[in-house]
């Protein structure tokens, strides 16, 4: 009875009364944030293509939005948001992040794969296309996919170890797989693209410089961004986030990071050997 | 989850593929089959990483049927790219 005064006299959000506690649970753990991040990444996109100080406010909403993103995530605001039966249908035994993830994915695919058949359109239409072995520095592009394979590598050896309860493992795999993820950009961005604008091959010099930037720029963000997320994961660790039974993070991370590198598997024959 | 030592060989087994690339590059013979043989190792290694790494093996072909559908967008897309270019559009 004094529990039943006391719910009267607390103050709920309109209608969370006459909710089931399955619907309570949801809206709790609902969130409007990846709805603010897709209007931020508009106006960023709005600006870079008609005003450019909307690109910075863009880029603030979506950079303070993924930042409130991660502080929910750090604080287990979306753990254990069970979803009723007859809605988990076909996919019953993928939990609803992982395929969150995978649709994510298979958009992913969609714009580099887009962007691919661009870059082939346009090369088999052209007259005359310089060599790629004498424009690109094949030794620094073979480095660089041995580079993120072995991020790849160290990506995969964090899962195996936090799910077998192994936490330093875990630390060392994410630092090492942070650390190449580093080096891949320092190679790109440090070396590779200053020693091509030197030569004279810049976005603006014509079709095979404007498709290699676009492309390898695009995979440069995403190399970005996903160490972003591996960061994460490290402050996460650090703050004992995971365990041997909960690691969802972990392998979604992962699973975008091992997709990043199979981007570069294609992108590196297609612009350094062929 | 599979064994530590079989991610390694997998790892071993990409970086091998990948030094196969540079190598096939370098030889000298029909351009086109270069390509071809260039394009195999990398679709191998990208089959391998998704199977292996991602762990596509064990999800499930409900699951796989997402990144196949995806792949199956990109070719709808060349083939009315292509159409349309042929048409003069």
């Amino acid at each position: 009875m004094i529990h039943l005064i006391h719910l009267k006299n607390q103050k709920f959000p309109k209608g969370v009364l006459n909710m089931t506690t399955e619907e309570t649970n949801a809206k709790e753990k609902s969130s409007y944030l990846p709805l603010i991040i897709a209007g931020g990444v508009a106006i960023f996109l709005l600006g870079l293509a008609i005003y450019i100080p909307l690109l910075i406010v863009g880029l603030i909403i979506v950079g303070a939005s993924v930042f409130k993103l991660f502080k929910d995530g750090a604080k287990e605001k979306f753990a254990d948001n069970k979803e009723a039966e007859e809605e988990k249908f076909p996919l019953d035994s993928v939990p609803k992040e992982k395929l969150g993830l995978w649709i994510f994915l298979a958009s992913e695919i969609l714009i580099f794969g887009s962007l691919i058949i661009a870059y082939a359109y346009v090369r088999i239409n052209s007259g005359s296309w310089p060599v790629a072995t004498q424009t690109h520095n094949v030794l620094l592009g073979m480095t660089n996919t041995i580079i993120l394979l072995t991020s790849s590598l160290a990506m995969i050896l964090a899962l195996y170890s936090i799910r077998a309860g192994n936490v330093k493992g875990l630390k060392i795999a994410l630092g090492s797989a942070f650390a190449l993820g580093l080096a891949f950009l320092v190679i790109k961005l440090g070396f590779e693209w200053p020693e091509l604008i030197s030569k004279g091959f810049t976005i603006n010099s014509g079709l095979p410089a404007s498709t290699y930037y676009t492309l390898t720029g695009l995979h440069a963000v995403h190399v970005a961004v996903g160490m972003v997320a591996i960061g994460y994961l490290m402050f996460r660790t650090y703050q004992g986030g995971f365990t041997s039974t909960k690691h969802v993070a972990v392998e979604n991370v992962g699973l975008y990071w091992h997709f990043v590198d199979i981007v570069w598997m294609f992108l590196f024959p297609l612009f350094y050997l062929i | 989850m599979a064994g530590i030592k079989l991610y390694i060989g997998i790892w071993l087994g990409l970086v091998f593929a990948t030094v196969m690339e540079v190598v096939v590059r370098s030889l000298t013979g029909t351009a086109a089959v270069f390509v071809l043989i260039i394009m195999l190792i990398a679709s191998i290694k990208a089959i391998a990483i998704s199977l292996y790494y991602q762990n596509l093996r064990h999800e499930g072909i409900r699951l796989a049927t997402l990144p196949i559908a995806a792949v199956v967008g990109i070719v709808f897309l060349a083939v009315s790219a292509a159409m349309t270019m042929s048409m003069g559009m």
